[in-house]
């Protein structure tokens, strides 16, 4: 296994890991985008080659007055072949340090769907996410979100 | 006098008009273009044959969706005012919509000729140059740029990275340099700032001089002007081993502390060490035991560990190894350790650990029970040893493991996917795919198990019943999951589909799906060009030199060449027998086919009709002031595929998906082998000569180029007369180096069977030759039927082909053939005769139907991600 940072070549993989995973899709210019603006925050886990987990993340570009710099996640997952290694956690912690030391991040957040428990869990129990609201008709199938975040501590 | 010359008089407008133009431009600018074209409008009325504005107006019509009618106009302009960079402005950016990026420059070049110093037109250029690769150019665009704004910033940095892609590194860094005179005061934490010093020092490192790039890193590490922390320790230890200093060690150290799961870290401190891995396993076993004993959690070490270590100390460390996986259940075991079964002691030895971890933690076990987790690892070793045995074709015990581990837990879905897997290897493609489908309905809200479901599905041809499988997690908005799948460039599902057409004989639609693959990868391609400016603008230099470098290399990637090779087949199946074309097409349709495409023409009908009903309403007030952009919208004109398989030149179509792999994939034998069957039909010698020399360079006994071999010197001894030179006589040098003419073919296709008498795949290469020889069908039969023999290492793929190969020769001993491998293959079923098949196909459809495709199950099954203790409930 290998928890690194994502580079270019990485990011058909990561999408293909996404289209497996994941309800929410995107284009390889929304991934291009991500790593060419922010390309210290998103990383990949990697085994012989493959893609078999991803964070996709980015920072928050609309700060409202007064708020700190804040990271955002795009996407996380994890095959389901590669689950139980803590690989979505180890993830998670590097992009957070890569956030917090140098966009100096207060905190990070993310969305998730009302209906995905498995999700819910993973953000809250595993990683220590807590949810803030709702959001409503987030998705756009008219489905829910929570919206969660996670405070980052710094030096 | 002006400098610029006095505007020709078709272009002056009076000074009403003129301030008119002036608007129209602004107002192209903040895209209102319901006033734009008002105003456009205006003009023309006094000058109806003024260029700029007819070229204005038409581009104003293309962003409305207008497209035909905008593009006549602008040609219009064009022709009134030859010599206004504004007319080639405008054609170049519609140039540019179309992505014919190399018109678009030549447009602009025009344009540029008659207003030399204007900075859009310029920044364009730029931008056209990079996509094109021509460097040197760019490299003069942007001198310009600078020189006419000095002081922006970005200028700068433009023109660095324009020497550094033209190879110029030298002058790059220079640039890089007196940029950095420039700056006064930059903040702290300024993250541009410290991309662009990032891009300085690999700028350096590229330049080898490594001393001077350590000590920039360091002192901008020190003042914060640097604020990437990894890369920081990246390039501190990268650069350190290059110098060989003594600190190199220490700072592969700390990367290692810094994220002990990055396998590059330890390599990289092996390396610096001077550990060769091979040669000397033992020193770096112990360097890998301290970092275990640092950090125990990690899996790197551990697992590299197991590929170095042999005999008693690999089992010493397998055993933990194994046991702590499996009381975690961490499914990805088997896939883990899989790569240490090239050594057979390896392979035993992990067989052995896990046969007595299974006996031990077994209900039935004398071993009296002391842990809670016992029921679990009991389960996961089950599941473990039976991924093993499918793997070592052992099918039987396999699936009895199980069997048994279903009856003590038959909620795990994982279970079913391996029995999946080892029916689908088995060639039971029916079984496999309802042993998934049993997987997915334990947890219906799992996309994982949904994608590969419907997988499994296309493997067994059920190509419907998989697209509504799919369609539980695309957009329910989308004409169909597939168009879904398709926009959301999902790779696998194209490819898969693809092929499922293929098997089916649907070759249409095959290369539907193949194309659209195509299609991803000029998309991907396309991608760049908004970066070449906003990289620039965001200063992340490094990634982007890495954008560029990644799209130059593209279409190596896998996929691409898989539905390269795969359509480039149908293509030359389709040249060698038009036939193919015109044929069966619909003919095989099942009946459900049938009417879903009398379904599909009618919504088509409909759509056309709604459309030009919404035209038709829209058209009198056309006051939309939406801005549709000016790249062309993809239309799908071949729904069906026909246009592609009946085109007049499949040749021509194949050469297009192959020829960017001759320098990309050269060390494909396979990319070597299409390259050479479209070559030699298109009548290009020399690289269908070179491809073939290149696929014996990299397997001369690879069967498939056996066939081809025999193929090229039948080809050349059949030619009513030799190739002319200068082609000709290099022809036959490069074919006579591979073989020398003279030599008989028969002789040589026998001697080749003899050599590799127990492989089936040379079996059947031997009768391909012997077919492209002209042998009578009966000999080639028996020839193939030698592949049953019992000495004979046959698989179902083989099989699969061998059978393809005699239906394709018309052959009527296919029925005998299908009996003697049913026999053969017990637990199969791709060899039933067609009745038995779809009665299969029947059960299969109706047991996966049944139940109906429900994708929430409100909470019947717990994923299992949740279920932290799986022997709950289960252990009694």
């Amino acid at each position: 296994m290998n928890i690194r940072r994502a580079r270019i070549e990485d990011l058909p993989g990561m999408q293909a890991c996404n289209l497996r995973n994941l309800p929410e899709n995107y284009s390889m210019k929304y991934y291009l985008y991500h790593c060419v603006t922010w390309p210290s925050v998103s990383y990949v886990a990697e085994v012989q080659g493959r893609i078999v987990g991803y964070i996709l993340a980015k920072m928050e570009e609309e700060i409202k007055e007064g708020e700190q710099p804040h990271g955002h996640v795009t996407s996380i997952s994890v095959l389901r072949s590669y689950r139980r290694l803590g690989i979505a956690k180890k993830l998670m912690l590097q992009s957070q340090e890569s956030m917090a030391t140098i966009y100096r991040a207060s905190h990070v957040s993310l969305h998730v769907r009302k209906s995905n428990r498995a999700a819910l869990s993973l953000y809250r129990d595993t990683l220590g996410f807590e949810v803030q609201g709702i959001e409503q008709k987030y998705y756009a199938d008219g489905e829910d979100a929570y919206s969660m975040r996670l405070m980052l501590k710094h030096e | 006098m002006s400098k610029k010359a006095a505007a020709p008089s078709n272009r002056t407008l009076a000074s009403k008009e003129s301030t008119l133009f002036k608007e129209l431009l602004s107002l192209y600018e903040n895209k209102q273009l319901k006033k734009g074209l008002k105003t456009a409008d205006q003009i023309l009325k006094k000058y109806p044959e003024h260029g700029e504005t007819l070229c204005m107006k038409g581009l104003v019509l293309v962003h409305m969706g207008r497209r035909d009618e905008g593009i006549e106009l602008v040609r219009k302009g064009i022709r009134m005012d030859l010599t206004s960079h504004i007319v080639w402005h405008v054609f170049g950016l519609i140039q540019k919509g179309e992505k014919k990026y190399e018109e678009a420059l030549k447009s602009y070049m025009q344009a540029l000729r008659f207003d030399k110093e204007n900075m859009n037109l310029l920044r364009d250029v730029a931008q056209l140059q990079t996509q094109l690769r021509l460097y040197d150019g760019l490299v003069e665009t942007r001198h310009m740029l600078l020189r006419l704004r000095p002081t922006v910033r970005q200028h700068w940095i433009a023109l660095a990275v324009a020497y550094h892609l033209s190879g110029n590194l030298a002058e790059a860094k220079k640039v890089v340099v007196e940029y950095e005179k420039t700056l006064k005061n930059v903040p702290h934490y300024d993250v541009e700032h410290s991309e662009m010093l990032l891009y300085h020092v690999r700028l350096l490192e590229e330049l080898e001089q490594y001393s001077e790039a350590l000590t920039l890193l360091d002192v901008s590490a020190k003042d914060r002007a640097i604020v990437d922390k990894t890369a920081i320790m990246e390039f501190r230890a990268r650069l350190l081993s290059k110098l060989k200093s003594e600190e190199a060690e220490h700072a592969w150290k700390v990367l290692v502390e810094h994220n002990p799961e990055c396998y590059d870290y330890y390599k990289g401190y092996m390396s610096n060490q001077n550990l060769d891995l091979d040669k000397n396993p033992a020193e770096a076993l112990a360097v890998l035991r301290e970092f275990s004993a640092q950090f125990p959690k990690a899996n790197v070490p551990r697992r590299l560990s197991l590929s170095l270590a042999s005999g008693e100390e690999f089992k010493a460390l397998a055993q933990p190894y194994l046991l702590s996986a499996l009381k975690k259940g961490i499914p990805s075991l088997f896939v883990d350790v899989k790569s240490l079964y090239t050594d057979p002691a390896k392979m035993k030895c992990l067989e052995d650990i896990a046969e007595s971890i299974r006996q031990d933690t077994s209900p039935e076990s004398s071993v009296p029970s002391s842990s809670s987790t016992e029921p679990t690892t009991y389960l996961w070793s089950l599941y473990f040893l039976a991924q093993h045995y499918s793997y070592l074709s052992e099918h039987t015990k396999a699936l009895d493991l199980l069997d048994t581990a279903m009856s003590h837990t038959p909620t795990l879905p994982e279970l079913y996917t391996c029995r999946a897997r080892t029916l689908k290897r088995a060639g039971d493609f029916y079984g496999a795919s309802r042993a998934m489908e049993d997987a997915r309905r334990l947890d219906g809200q799992d996309r994982f198990l949904n994608t590969k479901s419907a997988k499994y599905r296309m493997r067994a041809g059920l190509i419907d019943e998989a697209s509504a499988l799919l369609g539980l997690f695309t957009k329910k908005d989308a004409p169909s999951p597939g168009a879904d799948l398709e926009e959301m460039q999902s790779l696998f599902y194209l490819q898969e589909e693809g092929d499922a057409h293929r098997r089916a004989g649907k070759l249409n639609l095959a290369l539907r799906k193949y194309t659209a693959v195509q299609r991803v990868f000029d998309d991907y391609e396309d991608d760049q060009y908004d970066f070449h400016g906003y990289s620039l603008r965001k200063s992340t230099i490094n990634i982007y030199l890495n954008v560029l470098n990644w799209e130059d290399h593209l279409r190596s990637h896998p996929s691409y060449i898989k539905a390269a090779i795969a359509a480039s087949r149908i293509y030359v199946d389709v040249f060698d027998d038009p036939k193919l074309a015109s044929g069966n097409v619909d003919g095989n349709s099942t009946d459900a086919e049938k009417k879903a495409k009398k379904k599909a023409k009618k919504a088509h009908q409909k759509e056309k009709e709604d459309a030009a009903k919404k035209a038709a309403t829209a058209a009198p007030n056309n006051s939309s002031n939406e801005d549709k952009g000016l790249d062309v919208p993809f239309k799908d004109e071949d729904p069906d595929g026909m246009k592609l398989l009946s085109s007049p030149e499949p040749l021509e179509l194949a050469w297009k998906l192959l020829q960017p792999l001759t320098t990309l994939a050269q060390n494909n034998i396979e990319v070597c082998i299409a390259i050479y069957d479209v070559s030699i039909r298109r009548k290009k010698y020399l690289q269908a000569a070179q491809a073939l020399a290149r696929a014996r360079a990299l397997d001369s006994e690879y069967p498939d180029l056996h066939v081809r071999i025999v193929h090229a010197r039948h080809f050349v001894s059949s030619l009513p007369e030799a190739i002319p030179p200068p082609v000709g006589p290099v022809f036959n040098e490069t074919l006579d180096k591979i073989l020398p003419e003279g030599v008989a073919l028969e002789t040589y296709n026998s001697q080749y069977l003899q050599t590799h008498s127990t492989s089936a795949n040379a079996i059947l290469a031997a009768a391909q030759a012997s077919r492209v020889l002209g042998a009578p069908l009966q000999e080639v039969e028996n020839l193939l039927f030698t592949a049953l023999g019992d000495g004979v290492q046959l698989d179902i793929k083989t099989a699969l082909d061998i059978s393809n190969f005699l239906k394709k020769v018309k052959s009527s001993r296919v029925d005998e053939l299908h009996q003697a491998l049913d026999t053969k293959f017990t637990i199969s079923t791709a060899f039933k005769a067609p009745e038995e098949l779809a009665k299969l196909r029947e059960l299969t459809v109706s047991t996966n139907m049944n139940g109906s495709t429900e994708k929430l199950d409100n909470g019947t099954a717990v994923p299992i991600e949740n279920e932290a203790e799986l022997g709950k409930g289960v252990s009694t």
